[in-house]
């Protein structure tokens, strides 16, 4: 079996061309075979509720987050790359704009009762002007980072408008691909981190990159996943192997593992 | 440096200065910049090794020894964030009605640290009234620098870095008030604002050197110029970046990695 591989890269200018550039030609299919395969393997791990496996479940060994809440941070990308997604499309003036109009759409649902309880909307809703505008400048940031990233790029892109989910056969389990920006109609993924890569994230981008796979209905890979963690400058990428696809899935399965444990320990 | 008071336009109009006037962007400097630090750092960390990374920051080069700020004070840190919350407010066209509240509802909602959470808790009602008129005061000065920010503008605010050098050994911390223009654009157009509601001290010009040094490594690209404005004073200090100056900004670092 070939071995997985991680490129590196600093943040510049020219890089983020490079390497969609340099991302192989063809990549890894998957087959019925390798789908009848996962089912198997997740199925086997027994679950009382439907499950959602991803790269973050990947990058903290199985480990559940504390329970969610939304906050400036939570709410910037569905808010960023709405706003950013606006602009581009000429719908609003400025990336600045087009953030405050998805607040505002969202508002709207809210006052029209037709935002769920616990749902972004609802949080916003009851959120003071001052606070709001705390949120707008937080998705703004994060619009700015993906306006330059994308400003980068040579080929084609565009704004993913959802993550990337696969409902694994009799597993009660959904995979989900996160995804940012879409270059050459989704050939290259591009995510955009904080902070500064761990030593998951490389795990991280395979956990993706299966995830990507499987959810494509060919079961076709990205050619390449790449990381881009803007605050520390630096750029990581996988490519569509068959290596990197079976490195990604393996974690998932074993982060699902470490799941499953912590929920019999916890039901002890 | 250029030290002004106050001038009748957005500062940040004056930072950008004249499209036409600006050099194209240096894409060079960065790389042997690194490669000169790195492999510095790596000579001066080598012994004795460390589990962790040794995290540096702009207070660890603008503070030598005992030297007191006022910044360092709990009361000029609360107003600082509370200031730096209206910066954001401000970047993005929100009116401000009533600076204090506007700013303490944004600072709750922006996770802040545990430190000044109790350090604001344990005011009593004298000292919030003297909180909320101090940032007033400061807000008001900010609004006359700032005015209105266009919303066409690529403005960000409190831009993080983390930049891991020699390796992950050592790893740069900063936060940037305000930042405007893109690393991406032809010619150099980033300028960086940092905003203080202390008198600007002698400091200064490490504080400076250090955001466009931490920038430069973060994005690979020379920032235009870097600037200082104080709410307490009304006085901007802006500096042209060059090589010369950030090279001075790793040896600041570099001395900082000598003395930890």
């Amino acid at each position: 079996m070939s071995a997985t591989t991680l490129t590196i890269q600093r943040v510049s200018p020219d890089a983020i061309a490079r390497v969609i550039d340099d991302a192989p030609l063809e990549p890894f299919g998957l087959t019925d075979a390798h789908r009848r395969a996962l089912a198997a393997r997740l199925g086997a791990i027994t679950t009382d509720h439907h499950r959602r496996l991803d790269s973050w479940l990947v990058e903290r060994g199985g480990r559940v987050a504390a329970r969610f809440a939304w906050s400036p941070l939570a709410a910037r990308r569905l808010l960023g790359s709405g706003g950013f997604r606006r602009a581009l499309r000429g719908r609003a003036a400025s990336i600045r704009d087009g953030v405050r109009d998805e607040i505002e759409d969202l508002l709207a649902r809210a006052a029209s009762g037709r935002a769920h309880r616990g749902s972004l909307g609802d949080w916003l809703a009851h959120r003071h002007p001052a606070e709001l505008a705390l949120v707008q400048a937080s998705a703004v940031e994060w619009a700015r980072i993906l306006a330059e990233t994308g400003a980068t790029v040579t080929g084609d892109w565009t704004v993913a408008s959802a993550d990337a989910y696969y409902d694994v056969e009799r597993a009660r389990t959904t995979l989900r691909a996160r995804r940012d920006l879409l270059v050459l109609d989704g050939e290259v993924v591009v995510r955009v981190r904080a902070g500064g890569p761990t030593p998951s994230a490389g795990p991280g981008l395979r956990a993706d990159l299966a995830a990507a796979a499987f959810a494509h209905p060919d079961g076709r890979a990205p050619r390449r996943y790449v990381g881009i963690w803007p605050d520390a400058g630096v750029i990581l990428a996988v490519d569509g192997t068959l290596a990197n696809v079976r490195a990604g899935t393996r974690d998932l399965v074993r982060a699902t593992i470490a799941l499953h444990r912590q929920g019999e320990l916890r039901a002890a | 440096m250029t030290p002004t008071t106050t001038p009748a336009r957005s500062i940040l109009e004056d930072l950008r200065g004249d499209r036409s006037e600006r050099p194209p962007r240096d894409i060079e400097t960065a790389a042997g910049l690194r490669a000169t630090l790195d492999a510095e750092l790596l000579a001066i960390r080598s012994v004795p090794a460390r589990t962790s990374p040794l995290v540096i920051s702009a207070s660890d080069v603008t503070h030598h020894g005992d030297a007191v700020d006022i910044t360092h004070a709990t009361s000029g840190r609360l107003r600082g964030a509370l200031i730096g919350q209206l910066i954001r407010l401000v970047a993005v066209g929100h009116e401000i009605i009533d600076p204090f509240d506007d700013a303490l509802r944004a600072w709750r909602l922006d996770s802040p640290s545990p430190t000044l959470i109790a350090a604001y808790a344990d005011l009593d009602a004298n000292g919030r009234a003297r909180l909320a008129t101090d940032v007033a005061a400061h807000a008001a000065s900010l609004r006359r620098a700032l005015a209105d920010v266009p919303s066409a503008w690529a403005v960000r605010t409190a831009v993080r870095a983390r930049v891991p050098l020699a390796g992950g050994v050592v790893v740069l911390h900063d936060v940037v008030d305000l930042v405007v223009g893109s690393y991406c654009d032809a010619s150099s157009s980033t300028v960086l604002l940092d905003v203080t509601t202390s008198p600007i001290g002698r400091s200064a010009t490490s504080l400076l050197g250090f955001h466009a040094f931490v920038h430069c490594l973060r994005t690979s690209v020379v920032p235009l110029r870097v600037a200082i404005f104080s709410t307490a004073t009304g006085e901007l200090i802006s500096r042209d970046v060059d090589e010369t100056w950030l090279e001075l900004a790793a040896n600041d670092v570099l001395d900082v990695a000598r003395r930890a």
